[in-house]
Parts: C-alpha cells; structure tokens; sequence
C-alpha cells in the first residue's frame, strides 16, 4: 500500500519541567537528570504523592511574543509557546492561512477552573469570577493555537486520555494525506491540576519517588505538565518552498483494548495491535525500525504490557531494540504526552542520538528488552522509531517516524 | 458513592463490623440489588467471588477509611486482607485497635 | 484516485429527555414536544435570578439497554452512551464478532461534569485522600467511548472529540474517515453530554442561557428576534457507519448516506463566543460544498444549530444566507429548540431528519429577526427531503457540517 502524498515535520516546539522551548527539552533529556521534583507552586498538600514534572515561570523570551498572555490558561500558554517556537523554525508565518490543527489533551483550564470551584465552595478565597471558566473546554488551547495564527482550515481537539497527543498527530497525518490541507499545526497540552494527580494518587498509580519506567522496583507514574506542537506538511509544499524537513511522519495507527477502564489488557494485544497498524501504514515492515520511544509511564501494568506487546510486534528482535521513555525526565503529561513524546522522538532523530532514562535501578528482569539507561547512543539520521502511547479506557496510538536524509530534498 | 455509619457508637466486636463492611461494599460498590444476606462471611470477594476488580479494591480502601477513621496503608492493602469479608473485618478491628492505642 | 466509497447509516439509538430510543425521540421532534425540567438549584451554585431550567434525559430508563450490574461504576454520560450504541447496533443487524475492528468517535462538550464535580468536592471539602478511584475512572472525556467499546468489544480507533457544537458532525467526518481510509470497515459515531447544576449554574453565569418571558417560563427561540439564550439540553445520540456496499451485502437496510463532510474554524471568534463577520465561514462552507460538487440548488433541507443564543444563531443565519444568495432558502429545521444545546439530539434529529422524519413547529419562534432573515420551520408538512445539509457553528470559533441523503431500499 503506498499514499499520494509524503508528510514531513519541518518545526517542532515544547514546553516542559526541562524549560520553555524543544532545545530546553533536548538538553533535559540529554542529562539523564530527572526534572521531576518537588514542586515550587502546585500545591501537593495532602496527596500522596509530592514530585511531579512542573513547568518553571516562563521567561520574558516567551512571554513578549504572546499580547493575549494575560487572558490564556496555563495549558493554553503551553500550547501557544510550543507552537510558536515550531512554527518560527518551519519558517511558514506568513503562509497558515488554510491551515488545520488536530490537537489533544484531558483536561484544558481545569487548572483555572478549579480555581473558580474552590472559591465557590469557599475553600479558597475571591469573587468566583466567571472568566476563569473561559478557558475550562479541552478543545481551549487548541482553539488558542489556531486563534494565534488566525487558522481557517480543520480545527479539532480529541480528548482520549494519555492517547490524545499520539492522536492527534494521527489525524493530522490523515488530513494532509487527503489534500484537503497542505500544513497542519499538530500536538497537545495539559496542565498540572488537582483532579487528575488527585485521581492518580486514589488510584495509587503514582509512584513517591520521580518514576522508573521498567525498572524492577518501579511504583508507578509521574504526573508533569506541558504541551508539544509540530508543523506537519506534505513533502510537495515543503519541497515548493525550499524547506528541509526534520523528519518524516511515515505512519499512524490505532486501536482499543475494550478490556478494562484503567488495567491495560494485560497481554498487550491491543498496543501491539496499534504499533502493527502504524508499521503497515507507514509501508515497511518490523525489521525496519531502529528503536522505540516507549509509553513507559512506570506503573507495574503498562511496562510489563508493553513489553508483551513489543515482544509480539518484534519477535526476537525486540530483546535488542533500544527502548526508551521521556516519561522519566518530565513526567507524563496525560493528554499532551503523546505530543510530546513525538517531538522527544524527532529530537532524537536530528541529534542521531536515541535519549537515555535517569540510570535508576536494574531493569525488571521478566523483561527482555534494550532500555537506553544513564547514556545515550548514536543513531544513523534516516533511523526509524516507533513513539507510542496507551490510555486510560483502553485507547492506544503509535505513530512511524523518520530521520531525514541530510543533504537530500527528498 | 459514600457511606456514613449510623449515628451513634460504631458497633465493636466482630459480627457488627462484618454486617456494617457488606453494606458498605454494596453502597459504596454500586451492587444494585445485592442484599447483605447474600454475601457470607468467607465468599471470595474478588475475581470469581462477588467479581470485583482492583478499582473496586481502591474503592473499598477509601471508602473503608472514611467509615471506620483508619489509615489503609499498601503493606495492609493486600489480596490476602481483602479477600473476604472475614479477612476485612479482622484488618478493620485490629486498625482501629491500633489507632487507639 | 479511486472513488470514495458510499458510506450509509444502517443504525441509529437515542438517549433523550423523551425517554429511550429513537422513537420517542422522533415523536417529540415531530410534535415539538419540549420536555423541561427543574434544575435543581439547592447546592447554592446559581447565581441569584438565575435561569432554572433545562432538557435532561437523566430519568430515561436504560434498562432495557444496559443492566445495572454492567452500569454501577459508569456516570450518566458512559450509560446513555452504552444504551444508544447497543440500540444502534441491533437496529443495524451487526452481531458482535463483526464489531471487532469497528472504530468508535464520540463528540462531548462538557464530559462528565457530574462525576468531575464530586470528585472536586472530594478533594476540596474532604482532602485528596477522599477522592474516589472509581469516580476517577469515569471523569475522562474517553470515558464513554472506552465504555462502548468494551461493551462491543470494539477494537478499532477509539476517539473521542471536544469541540463543542461543532463536535458532532466532526466525529461524523471521523467516522467516515475511518472507513474510507480502509483501517476499519465499522464506525460507531456518536455524541453525548451530561447538564448537572453546576454546569448549569455556569452556562447561566456565562448568560448563555434562556430568560424567562413575561409568564415566567423560559423558552429557547431559535433565530427569533427575541431570543436570549439556548436550553440546556443532554443526552446520548449513537448511529453505526459502514461502507454501502456492505451493508446491502448483508441484507441490511440502510437509513442515510453520507455524502460528504467538512470543517473550518474561524480565528476572529472569541473563545467562549462567535464572530460578528460571517466572510469566513461563508467562503469556507461555500469552498468546501464546490469541491465536493454539491450544489445550494441540490439541498432542500436544513438542519441547523440553530438554538437561541443571540450571536450564534446570527453568524448561522448569516453563512447559510449568504451560501444560497439571493434563492429562498429551503425549510430550516432548528432541532435544538425541542432537544436543548448539547447532548446528543443535534446528530440524531440530523439522521433523522434526512429519513423524512416529520418535525413540528419550531419552538419559541414567533417574530422573524430582519437581520437573520431567517424564519425556521413552523411544522407544516414537507415533503421528503432529498439533500439535507447539517451544521454545527461552536462558540470559539470551530465550524463542522455535512450533506446527507437518504437512501432508496
């Protein structure tokens, strides 16, 4: 199966606990030093659990390229900053007019929105003032990105758990496969809120120390905040302005566990079944890909799932591809976490360099896979990896993505 | 979802607490149409029991510490401890005998 | 490029204020039969003079849908989503091992507010400590499209989309998608909302919602030019997807085709509101018709979101006046008058009107707005449709519409 169209990435942007831009992200993750700690502002009283991925102040280098800073959200600002510092290295500011934007995310301005809540419990103190619940709908920072560059083509946001990152870059490969669109701004972003790392802890799936993702002795997850964005285009309207890719978004797929709402099928048929989609969507085979950025959100379920299912997609070979996670550095960033962990991947592509986990602890022994721990390694620049995420109710996502060729248009 | 004890003194002693755990599985679990009656002290309460599943174990732990004002930590959490509504009234008893202490 | 497959409706099920299904669901649009309900005001929420009442769908019995031991850890949302998709299916013929790819796409605007409310309460009035792990699991927005899909046993795409109003009709161009590009050969679309006290008392703050008239009584009037706001309204709408040829190999009756769908977004609009310019969403639905080579002269109906709210209903007006020029336009149906704003009414009144489904008289509607120009169906008998055209305009600027045609047996 071939498609008409090629889809390429030619800018990426981040925001996370490593700092405000995708450089920030790349240097974090480089260190194989954590930024999951204790944070300076969200309030971790009488949870659990008190480390979390919490994004620091944003610098004036941000801040001055936002004028409607003061009326966004959290999340919306994360959204906006990762999607202009992508947008300014695809170097298209003046050419998104038709644009589209696929985005996702789990929980939009619930951070604010809590804010209005409390004060109208009276748990906390002020006028429940009712624009703090402008920014309350998960479709809100998307619709703030695509406001921003003034977008009139598709805009959506899919809400589907820790899957609507991965997702969402799904769908905006769909759209610009179609040509109804000839770029695509993609991503996510979600904010650290008392409703989620409140039901993460009542689920006692958060783990007290920054999470160890297949690690024997992991406890559970992190929860971070942040946002990624990608400018996706076709190849013919990238090759039509002269632009170099980064990479290459080769293929996406999808599927549901429809097994339980948060215990991934413990077999990792469903993932392994979106990773298979996402492998023969993007038109090679298994033996093509070089290595994985793995869900690895560090709770006892998902890595030992994950490894099932990448032993059933790989084979023997799964014993020796390297698997990493970004999950350990910045934590899992729910709804953006996909987003993210594509533009971690993409990072990885044009660096040559597959990102090491903090080196914390053996590896689970029932698990025979090459976890990229404490040292990175090289990477040729036309590897093949595979960025995966598996959700809550049972949602799962993977996507194909490519290095491009140096020296070539394509 | 919440159970709150009658008023008054929670009962002590062993089959008070079992009586009041099997109405607060069924509140707080949602078991339509379950009666206390139907539950006896040593069914298995997860799995091919009454067929409860891990979310339903956390449930109980919140839902248990409200009731009874104790603290279920992961080392009392265990399957052995909730396997039955035997096995639960003896951790619920011996936690608040220790808070009291 | 080969042709786009025919894809047909060949199931629809309905969660509403008129009960369970889609049948009383279309006897309430054919009768204009506007079931409101007291909002219940005690938790102190609303602000005071606030708007009291709303279209809820909570008392609906489900019974015979979905049993109470399989519902006990699901919010309302998950339950009427779970109700409709079951209704869907067996209207459709499908059997269970045949849903095993099926993709699921469900449209929310709010999630599950109620069970994200208590869960807040929780945490606020008794510490974090006291939150609700089962709770937690159904305050995900997926939680209804994760729910149907392990009561199918879907294993297909599962996605659930937030945009507002103009959500369903994107989830309706998902589920296409998903078919025409092959990666399954079902689809199970639908859409769903919960209004809780809390979400009403905000849509109130926001002064969304409509005031009373002189008799006390609030009444949403679509396109009126006294309206003052939309009824809150929630429920469940699932219909099933599948490729034409499918469904006729199987002997199954499809309802509707879908010809075709589109989308755009208007970055003038305010976040939480809608444009005063219509330019751009006229330009784009009118691109949008051209490409796929649907003609304004082809459509003889419309079914518009149409729900009371002053600057949504106006922008509405404006885009479909200016998509059919200087001709009439043909009879406009604004469902959400019987079915409230939300939920899933807008995506099964849709449905149900390509079928030929009788509508009554438009709520509310009394006095044309010489601005809108719009004067929506006042229940006389029409003939069946041959074109419907459904849109959805979402406050903050997100734009979604579709072409249905029925389908001869």
């Amino acid at each position: 199966m071939t498609h008409d169209s090629r889809v390429v990435i030619t800018g990426i942007g981040s925001v996370s606990a490593c700092g405000w831009t995708a450089s920030d992200l790349h240097r974090g993750l480089l260190s194989g030093v954590s930024a999951i700690t204790h944070p300076k502002n969200f309030d971790t009283s009488g949870q659990k659990t008190s480390v979390v991925g919490e994004v620091p102040p944003a610098p004036e280098t941000v801040t001055q390229k936002i004028p409607e800073w003061a009326s966004l959200s959290k999340s919306d600002r994360f959204a906006v900053a990762a999607a202009i510092e992508a947008v300014e290295q695809s170097r298209l500011s003046t050419d998104l007019w038709a644009a589209g934007l696929f985005f996702g995310g789990s929980t939009g301005g619930m951070f604010e929105c809590e804010e209005f809540f409390g004060r109208l419990l009276k748990t906390r103190s002020g006028h429940p003032g009712i624009r703090l619940q402008a920014s309350q709908q998960i479709n809100s920072p998307g619709d703030a990105v695509a406001r921003h560059f003034k977008l009139t083509g598709p805009v959506q946001t899919v809400s589907s758990a820790c899957a609507s990152g991965t997702l969402a870059l799904g769908m905006a490969l769909d759209e610009l496969r179609s040509g109804q669109c000839d770029v695509v701004l993609a991503g996510g972003s979600d904010s650290l809120c008392l409703l989620t790392f409140s039901g993460f802890n009542s689920l006692r799936s958060v783990d007290s120390r920054p999470c160890r993702p297949f690690r024997a002795d992991r406890q559970g997850l992190s929860v971070g905040e942040g946002a990624g964005v990608m400018v996706l285009e076709t190849l013919e309207h990238a090759r039509g302005r002269g632009a170099v890719p980064l990479a290459e978004l080769l293929g996406a797929g999808a599927s549901c566990d429809a097994n339980h709402m948060t215990a991934p099928h413990p077999d990792g048929m469903g993932a392994a079944a979106a990773i298979q989609s996402a492998i023969i969507d993007a038109c090679i085979s298994a033996d093509q890909v070089d290595f994985i950025n793995a869900h690895g959100t560090g709770t006892l379920q998902n890595d030992i799932s994950e490894c099932r299912a990448l032993h059933e997609v790989f084979g023997l070979r799964a014993a020796s591809l390297p698997v990493t996670s970004n999950k350990a550095t910045i934590g899992h960033l729910l709804g953006s976490a996909g987003a993210i962990e594509a533009v971690s991947t993409v990072l990885c592509l044009i660096h040559g360099v597959i990102h090491p986990m903090p080196d914390e602890g053996d590896v689970d022994g029932q698990m025979e896979l090459d976890i990229v721990l404490g040292a990175s390694r090289p990477i040729a620049p036309e590897s093949v990896a595979i960025s995966s995420s598996f959700a809550f109710g049972g949602a799962n996502a993977a996507l194909v993505i490519a290095g491009w060729k140096r020296g070539t248009v394509g | 979802m919440e159970y709150t004890l009658p008023s008054g003194e929670a009962r002590m002693g062993e089959s008070g607490t079992k009586e009041e755990i099997k109405r607060i599985i069924i509140e707080a679990l949602n078991l339509e149409g379950m009666t206390a009656e139907a539950i006896g002290d040593d069914d298995l309460l997860f799995d091919e029991g009454l067929g409860l599943d891990s979310v339903d174990a956390l449930e109980l732990v919140v839902s248990l510490e409200k009731a009874y004002g104790v603290k279920i930590g992961s080392d009392d959490a265990t399957r052995e401890s909730f396997r039955s509504v035997e096995t639960l009234a003896t951790l619920v008893d011996r936690l608040r005998d220790s808070s009291q202490t | 490029m080969t042709p786009r497959p025919s894809v047909v409706v060949t199931g629809i099920g309905v969660v509403s204020a008129a009960g369970c299904g889609a049948a009383p669901f279309a006897e309430a649009l054919a009768s204009s039969d506007l079931v409101r309900s007291s909002v219940d005001r005690s938790a102190g929420y609303h602000r005071e003079n606030s708007s009291r009442t709303a279209v809820l769908s909570g008392g609906a019995d489900l019974s015979e849908w979905i049993s109470p031991s399989k519902a006990r850890r699901m919010g309302q949302p998950s339950k009427q989503a779970v109700a409709a998709a079951n209704m869907a299916v067996a209207q459709s013929g499908l059997e269970s091992n045949d849903l095993d790819r099926a993709a699921v796409v469900v449209a929310t605007s709010y999630g599950a507010a109620d069970v994200t409310e208590n869960i807040l309460r929780q945490a606020m009035l008794e510490g974090p400590d006291a939150v609700s792990p089962a709770l937690f699991t159904e305050s995900v927005a997926n939680a209804p499209a994760a729910q149907v899909a392990i009561a199918l046993k879907a294993r297909g795409p599962n996605l659930t989309i937030v945009q507002r109003q103009a959500g369903p009709l994107i989830a309706l161009a998902q589920g296409v998608s998903a078919i025409v590009s092959g990666k399954s050969s079902i689809a199970l679309v639908g859409a769903v909302d919960e209004v809780n006290p809390l979400l009403h008392s905000i849509l109130d703050r926001f002064r969304a919602l409509a005031r009373p008239d002189d008799d006390g009584i609030e009444t949403a009037r679509p396109f009126d030019h006294r309206r003052s706001g939309f009824l809150a309204g929630d429920g469940a709408a699932v219909i099933v997807l599948e490729t034409e040829d499918a469904a006729r190999g199987r002997g199954a009756r499809p309802l509707v085709r879908v010809r075709m769908t589109g989308r755009a977004f208007d970055p003038f609009a305010p976040r939480t509101g809608w444009s005063h310019d219509h330019d751009l969403l006229s330009e784009s639905l009118r691109k949008s018709l051209f490409t796929n080579g649907v003609d304004t002269i082809d459509i003889d109906r419309l079914v518009t979101g149409g729900c009371g709210i002053g600057p949504g209903d106006r922008i509405e007006a404006l885009v479909l006046r200016s998509l059919f020029g200087d001709a009439p336009l043909p009879p406009v149906l604004a469902p959400k008058g019987v079915t409230g704003e939300s939920g899933g009414g807008f995506l099964g009144a849709a449905v149900l009107a390509t079928t030929g489904s009788p509508f009554g008289p438009t709520p509310g509607f009394t006095h044309e707005d010489p601005e809108l120009g719009v004067i929506p169906h006042d229940g006389h008998s029409l003939p069946d449709p041959t074109a419907v055209l459904a849109t959805g305009f979402a406050a903050g600027g997100a734009a979604a519409w579709a072409v249905l045609e029925p389908v001869e047996p």
